[in-house]
């Protein structure tokens, strides 16, 4: 055998030896899915951020052109969509506060023993189960000026004098489409705080108990540490949801009225994708909202990470 | 065992390669003309190709109380052999569906809703196949000539045929505005106000009426209604801007913000839509109902869904009958696969005999002329007299080739004004500066 045979025997050695090994074996059997998901998810990533560089109007094709940071800079000068964007930081902070307040509460009292617990905890996740629609088709109905079970309710326990009509008034809109956003995302967190409560050990508190701790330091000292990780990841996907999930809520029960008071970010996207169908203009809408987004992301994932860091 | 897992690698490479060599699934169709066989072949000889398939997208109305068009279809799958695949949804489901569609100038639909506000963007960016093509000679010769321009193209030729005459209509509950004093409907809009501030002042309704001004599509609608009525334009042929500079257009605006103001319109109107808004006259809660569907009165008088049944009359608008219409017509989109076959659906579900059918069943206004007079349904509808004389003087919606953007400013605009946040003509200026980059633009 000459040396270039030899070196050929080589290279087929190593090549074989380099596929046969573990780690491309195993990514030969993932490979199916990585591409599943790189035609699914980052195909129509990159097509729909490559579209937001550029005009592209579908009812006026002849004024389409690659322009840039074009959109982006436009959109900082947009009244509509900065309005958008405060409503929709409005509509999620204050969501999630509640959502994670109510949350964790709810899990507290359902973490322990009681007769029905077991019933008590499917019916708590009902909200969440109810399609989105429904929900806000039920609100709707419950906020209504002339016939609405809220104005109901008020004047009866005496707290109003007269009906109100709640969804003209952009406070009072703006504050009952939280409300139907919490009773329907609070099981949620509730959920996943029962759950990282059920893997604390009794133990800890057997000790905590021991050497005389209240019920709130136990809470203070065990509980939230151990269930601040989740708690952060909850917050985070409650913050995102915030922003890009709400459109059934606020499109049938306010329309993002009164006045676009309550047009949430979504709502907007909608409007300019497929109403003034200017796609381009759509595509920098979320994507601007995507990336403010990232600041909060950032903050809660490096806080639930140097929390467990340090405990 | 290294050896197995070299042949399994091996074998999944070649699986991927092969599926990687598999025929594209779809091809973007491009828009087909008819060809001259095509345009040439009479219609009624056309035999249907054995069991063609078509799909048709359009919305449920409120009007729509009954169920008229699922067995019409039936009964035109019956008739002719093509089975059609009917979507229904309310109109906004419907326009998303459709508008991205045609833009894109995808193939899915056969026969599409075609809204009067769409007609000159469509026109323009030719999304839709001309029906001259397929219709016979003198085809739209009976039918409401309004009807028939509305959906023209500026070329002459037809692209869509109605088939929702949606002319709206004044109501009035005769029953209440007699307990109020008066016997007559008002004749202007000013003696709206007077008889709308007796029966409340007697305790007789809640409001003068229930509008439907929610922040949302259709409240351009209503700021069409109240342009026309006080006389108003929106905007020139050329799309040059008429609603900020123009008098009339700031009168009936002013008007329906002075109606909330003076308590004579339900300020919980500025929430609602049309269902809920129709459903608080129908319980009685208000006098009068402006813009009201055709289909309303049979509504009215069905004592299931209507606590004021035999109370309700129609008059003129209070404008010497000037009013708005809303029709919505079938199209044929032009890379449809099967425009045979979709002509003659749409000839069938707007024929004279499916007018009449739909007609008796839920009230829908013919678009053909003969049927006004036609002894059963004027037996059936003696009010329709009464829609007829008006039909002379309505109009439809701008047809912009922006009128999207018109809607998504005007609607945040219009409601500001509406909810007392800024006045009229700031309303109007904003809209122009909103939109000033569509100004002349047809």
């Amino acid at each position: 055998m000459n040396s270039s045979g030899v070196l050929r025997l080589s290279l087929l050695e190593r090549t074989k030896k380099l596929f046969v090994s573990e780690n491309w074996f195993g990514f030969s059997l993932v490979m199916p899915a990585l591409i599943a998901v790189f035609i699914i998810v980052f195909l129509p990533f990159v097509d729909s951020l490559w579209l937001s560089f550029q005009r592209h109007d579908l009812t006026r094709p002849q004024n389409d052109a690659f322009i840039g940071l074009g959109n982006y800079i436009n959109l900082l000068g947009d009244d509509r969509y900065l309005g958008s964007l405060r409503a929709s930081a409005v509509f999620s902070l204050v969501s999630v506060v509640f959502e994670v307040v109510l949350g964790v509460g709810i899990a507290l009292v359902l973490n322990r023993k009681f007769i029905g617990q077991g019933f008590v905890r499917g019916l708590m996740i009902l909200p969440w189960a109810m399609p989105a629609v429904v929900n806000a088709a039920m609100w709707k109905w419950i906020y209504n000026a002339d016939y609405g079970a809220l104005n109901a309710l008020m004047t009866q326990l005496g707290i109003l004098d007269e009906y109100q009509v709640w969804l003209a008034n952009p406070v009072a809109a703006m504050a009952l489409l939280i409300l139907a956003n919490v009773w329907k995302e609070t099981p949620f967190t509730t959920i996943l705080v029962l759950a990282a409560l059920q893997g604390i050990p009794d133990t800890l508190y057997e000790a905590a108990r021991v050497d005389g701790a209240s019920a709130w330091h136990q809470f203070l000292y065990i509980t939230f540490p151990l269930i601040l990780p989740v708690v952060m990841v909850t917050m985070l996907l409650q913050t995102i949801w915030g922003f890009h999930h709400p459109f059934e809520l606020a499109y049938i029960i306010t329309g993002g009225g009164p006045y676009s008071s309550t047009e949430l970010i979504p709502l907007r996207i909608y409007a300019q994708t497929f109403r003034s169908l200017r796609f381009g203009y759509g595509a920098a809408v979320a994507y601007l909202t995507s990336l403010l987004l990232l600041i909060p992301a950032i903050f809660y994932i490096r806080t639930a990470y140097k929390k467990i860091v340090e405990y | 065992m290294k050896t197995i897992k070299y042949y399994l690698f091996t074998l999944l490479i070649l699986a991927l390669l092969l599926s990687a060599c598999a025929p594209q699934a779809t091809e973007t169709s491009q828009p087909v003309a008819p060809t001259e066989a095509e345009i040439d072949q009479p219609v009624a000889e056309t035999e249907a190709p054995e069991a063609e398939t078509i799909t048709v997208i359009f919305p449920k109305h409120e009007a729509e109380w009954a169920d008229v068009y699922e067995p019409r279809i039936k009964q035109f799958e019956a008739e002719t052999g093509i089975k059609v695949v009917l979507i229904q949804s309310d109109w906004d489901s419907v326009a998303d569906k459709i508008i991205p569609e045609m833009a894109s100038g995808g193939s899915a639909y056969d026969v599409v809703e075609f809204d009067n506000g769409w007609v000159n963007e469509w026109c323009g960016a030719g999304w839709t196949t001309p029906l001259n093509d397929y219709m016979p000679e003198g085809y739209t010769d009976g039918m409401i000539p309004g009807l028939v321009d509305l959906f023209t193209c500026p070329d002459g030729t037809l692209h869509g045929v109605v088939w929702n005459n949606d002319t709206r209509f004044f109501y009035y509950n005769a029953a209440k505005l007699s307990e109020a004093g008066f016997e007559a409907p008002p004749a202007t809009w000013d003696e709206l106000v007077t008889q709308s501030q007796a029966a409340v002042d007697a305790g007789v309704v809640e409001y003068g009426m229930d509008p439907y001004w929610n922040q949302e599509w259709s409240l351009m609608n209503e700021f069409h209604f109240w342009t026309y009525v006080f006389g108003g334009e929106v905007a020139d042929k050329q799309g040059c801007f008429l609603f900020n500079e123009d008098p009339n257009t700031l009168a009936g605006l002013e008007f329906a913000i002075n109606l909330l103001n003076n308590g004579i319109a339900n300020p919980a109107g500025l929430t609602y839509d049309q269902a809920t808004a129709q459903n608080l006259f129908l319980s009685g809660n208000s006098l009068f109902f402006p813009q009201g569907i055709s289909g309303l009165m049979a509504l009215a008088n069905d004592e299931s869904a209507s606590s004021v049944a035999g109370e309700i009359k129609i008059g003129l608008v209070p404008s010497g009958g000037k009013s708005l219409t809303l029709p919505e017509a079938f199209a044929i989109p032009a890379n449809s696969q099967h425009k045979e076959a979709a002509w003659k659906f749409i000839e069938y579900m707007t024929s004279i005999e499916s007018n009449v059918v739909i007609a008796k069943q839920i009230g829908l206004l013919p678009i053909w002329v003969d049927l006004y007079t036609d002894p059963e349904l004027t037996a059936l509808y003696p009010h329709w007299a009464g829609f007829y004389a008006q039909l002379d003087n309505v109009r439809g919606l701008s047809t912009l080739t922006w009128y999207g953007d018109f809607v998504d400013i005007g609607q945040a605009e219009i409601h500001k004004a509406l909810a007392g946040e800024q006045t009229a003509q700031q309303a109007l200026d904003n809209m122009a500066a909103g939109l000033s980059e569509f100004k002349c633009v047809p």
